[in-house]
């Protein structure tokens, strides 16, 4: 395995950020996860840690999805970038700009007064969930990702070698950067905050993200069985089609219970409802490609790349539908039934998607013919395992809250504190499960093929 | 299907949601100022501490943010204003067990982020979060309730309150209160709280008239 161009090798310095930030995010969410049991356990408070928590895993899987495409766009286009020291410097512009922004979560967790309105801005902290980052880093932001916008379209028409998979890539890159602007002015009204708040966490994770994953999937399935290109991008056409087709309209239903019109009841419920189909039709299109391989050529790249598919499906599509309907949502909204959804759909369709990703092109990177994937499997089933009874435990809390407070009338405080307290503790214990599974990737990621193979190699597993 | 129908199928279809998904924001946006009350200079006020403080990073409201502690949205329709005034200013000087920290929080955000809440509980949610099923039944089903224990409903104590499990965390617990005081202690206690507890965050029902009070204290001596 070798790259085709030298410029690609840059995708190596944004795996290393998004790496070290994923180490970030899970340990900072087992401090959160302690603090359900006792909460003022450490220095910084729990919004704090959980602002970390939520950021740091938005902004490792941005960066991610940034390295991967510079490879993928040089890969695809047959041609250098455009401007390798752009992304360098655009590369290095986002480190700073996100360590500025974690010191000023820190320094307002040390001493929230430090947040006061400058000009009627909240100079360290928005205060609005996953965009908490102020608005001068919003600002920040937006260059960074136009100058990466800008090399990669310069590098698609150096060849003007349009192909499918980086055209929907790109197409889903640029809707996720237009899907920021909703989130970047103030209205007075809550609602309005909210709806459009939901703009820009929907139509990411619901949408362009997804868009993203489509093309990825493609490109995975592509490299790994080299399996043929018109039959993957037809089939990635109508995946990512039907997530638009149900996806935006479905943004409704987070319009059910904030102040907005009945009819989003409808229009959230009924497209909301379809929004595992495309899901579900991905699983599909890995396993068919899957068998039909020929020529495997990366073991532990194709396994993540269907562990994605399928975890996609799972967390994003089924741990969604269980609570879409208004029905359910009208008892489950603003529960831990959400918060179980938004883990194991994060790390299904996004976590595994861009680890699948560094699998599929880092051993190119660095030039390696083969290499030892024992730590990539076991890493993957400390991750995957330990997440599921992650989820298991929110599940189970999210029912218990539901019918304590929510159907009996019983208090937030006492449901929290008393009869969920079990919960708390053994998600603890599994988020510690998660955090060697993360140790043992991050140390795959830094040795990979830097080690000579083992003379026997080892079993293969099934993928 | 060919590459090249299934790649005009995704752009046109995708394009074709999306503009009815601007229709139905466009229309959205003109009907929301009419189901929520007026934005006052304070209201928004509260909004801003509500974001300086990051209050989302715990709470949630609307049923969003950070399911970590209670929804605020009915927050200020379920609870008194002086309570919450002292707690939010300093919530383990009012209720030891308490988990919010504090923040330093002056008298005058607090009295913003009082008229926000106040707005958000006034906002047309279609009618979320939902009435609990059991605990309606429990009030109306089997025997008849005492006079004391319909002044307790009317006066939404339950918010605050718990009684066999039943009801908030906010103040204490009421489920022996009959056992701990006596009758004098409790009507005064009902009149003006501060009286007999310097620090109380519970406004006095003086005005609910002796015949009320005297219910109520029958109620809670009835409570060991």
């Amino acid at each position: 395995m070798t790259i085709k161009y030298e410029s690609q090798k840059i995708a190596q310095h944004f795996y290393t950020f998004a790496v070290l930030l994923f180490l970030v995010q899970v340990l900072v969410g087992i401090i959160a996860a302690i603090q359900f049991i006792k909460p003022d356990v450490f220095i910084l408070n729990f919004n704090i840690i959980r602002s970390l928590h939520i950021n740091a895993l938005v902004v490792w899987l941005l960066v991610g999805f940034m390295g991967v495409t510079y490879y993928v766009i040089s890969d695809e286009s047959d041609t250098e970038l455009w401007s390798l020291p752009l992304a360098k410097f655009q590369f290095w512009a986002t480190v700073v700009t996100i360590t500025l922004v974690v010191l000023g979560y820190i320094w307002m967790g040390i001493s929230p007064q430090a947040n006061s309105p400058i000009n009627g801005i909240n100079p360290l902290n928005e205060g609005r969930e996953y965009i908490e980052a102020p608005r001068w880093a919003d600002y920040l932001i937006v260059v960074s990702v136009l100058l990466f916008l800008l090399n990669c379209f310069m590098t698609v028409l150096k060849t003007k070698k349009w192909t499918g998979i980086q055209g929907v890539l790109l197409g889903g890159l640029v809707f996720l950067a237009l899907m920021y602007l909703p989130g970047l002015f103030y209205t007075k009204s809550m609602v309005k905050d909210q709806f459009w708040w939901w703009w820009v966490v929907h139509l990411w994770v619901e949408g362009s993200w997804e868009i993203i994953a489509g093309a990825l999937l493609a490109f995975m399935l592509m490299k790994t069985t080299g399996a043929k290109r018109e039959v993957l991008e037809k089939w990635m056409y109508i995946e990512v089609g039907l997530v638009l087709f149900t996806g935006i309209l479905g943004t409704g239903h987070h319009y059910y219970w904030i102040g907005t019109p009945k009819y989003w009841l409808w229009v959230g419920g009924i497209f909301s409802s379809l929004e595992p189909i495309p899901l579900l039709l991905m699983v599909w299109d890995a396993f068919r490609t899957t068998r039909e391989a020929r020529n495997v050529t990366n073991r532990p790249g194709l396994f993540y790349t269907v562990a994605h598919a399928i975890f996609n499906f799972v967390g994003a599509g089924l741990w969604g539908i269980i609570h879409t309907l208004p029905q359910v949502n009208k008892w489950t909204h603003g529960t831990q039934v959400t918060t179980a959804h938004g883990h194991l759909a994060f790390y299904g369709a996004y976590v595994l998607l861009v680890i699948s990703m560094i699998y599929v092109t880092l051993p190119s990177i660095r030039g390696v013919k083969e290499y030892n994937p024992s730590r990539a499997y076991l890493s993957f089933w400390w991750m995957t395992i330990s997440m599921v009874f992650i989820v298991l435990t929110i599940t189970g809390a999210g029912m218990v809250q539901t019918y304590m407070e929510r159907l009996m009338g019983l208090d937030y405080v006492a449901v929290k504190t008393t009869y969920n307290l079990w919960f708390w503790i053994l998600r603890a214990i599994f988020g510690v499960g998660f955090l060697i599974g993360v140790g043992i990737f991050v140390v795959d990621f830094f040795k990979l093929g830097k080690e000579p193979m083992p003379v026997v190699s080892p079993a293969p597993e099934k993928a | 299907m060919s590459n090249k129908a299934a790649r005009n199928l995704f752009i046109i279809g995708s394009l074709f949601f999306f503009v009815i998904f601007l229709v139905l924001t466009f229309d959205t946006m003109g009907k929301l100022d009419k189901r929520a009350p007026v934005i006052t200079e304070e209201v928004n006020a509260g909004k801003m501490t509500w974001h300086k403080y990051d209050c989302i990073g715990c709470h949630t409201i609307f049923g969003n943010g950070s399911y970590f502690a209670p929804d605020l949205t009915k927050t200020a329709e379920n609870k008194p204003k002086g309570y919450l005034k002292q707690f939010l200013m300093d919530p383990k000087a009012v209720n030891a067990k308490a988990a919010m920290p504090k923040f330093g929080i002056s008298a005058q955000e607090a009295d913003h982020l009082i008229a926000f809440l106040e707005w958000t509980s006034k906002v047309d949610t279609n009618g979320w979060p939902p009435k609990p099923i059991l605990a309606a039944a429990a009030g109306v089903g089997g025997k008849e309730l005492s006079a004391g224990q319909r002044v307790y409903q009317a006066q939404g104590c339950t918010n605050c309150h718990m009684i066999n499990g039943i009801g908030g965390t906010t103040g204490p617990d009421l489920t022996k209160v009959g056992s701990r005081r006596d009758r004098k202690w409790l009507h005064e206690h009902f009149e003006e709280p501060q009286k007999v507890v310097p620090n109380s965050a519970m406004p006095g029902y003086k005005h609910l008239g002796d015949q009320a009070l005297n219910d109520l204290t029958e109620y809670m001596l009835t409570l060991k």
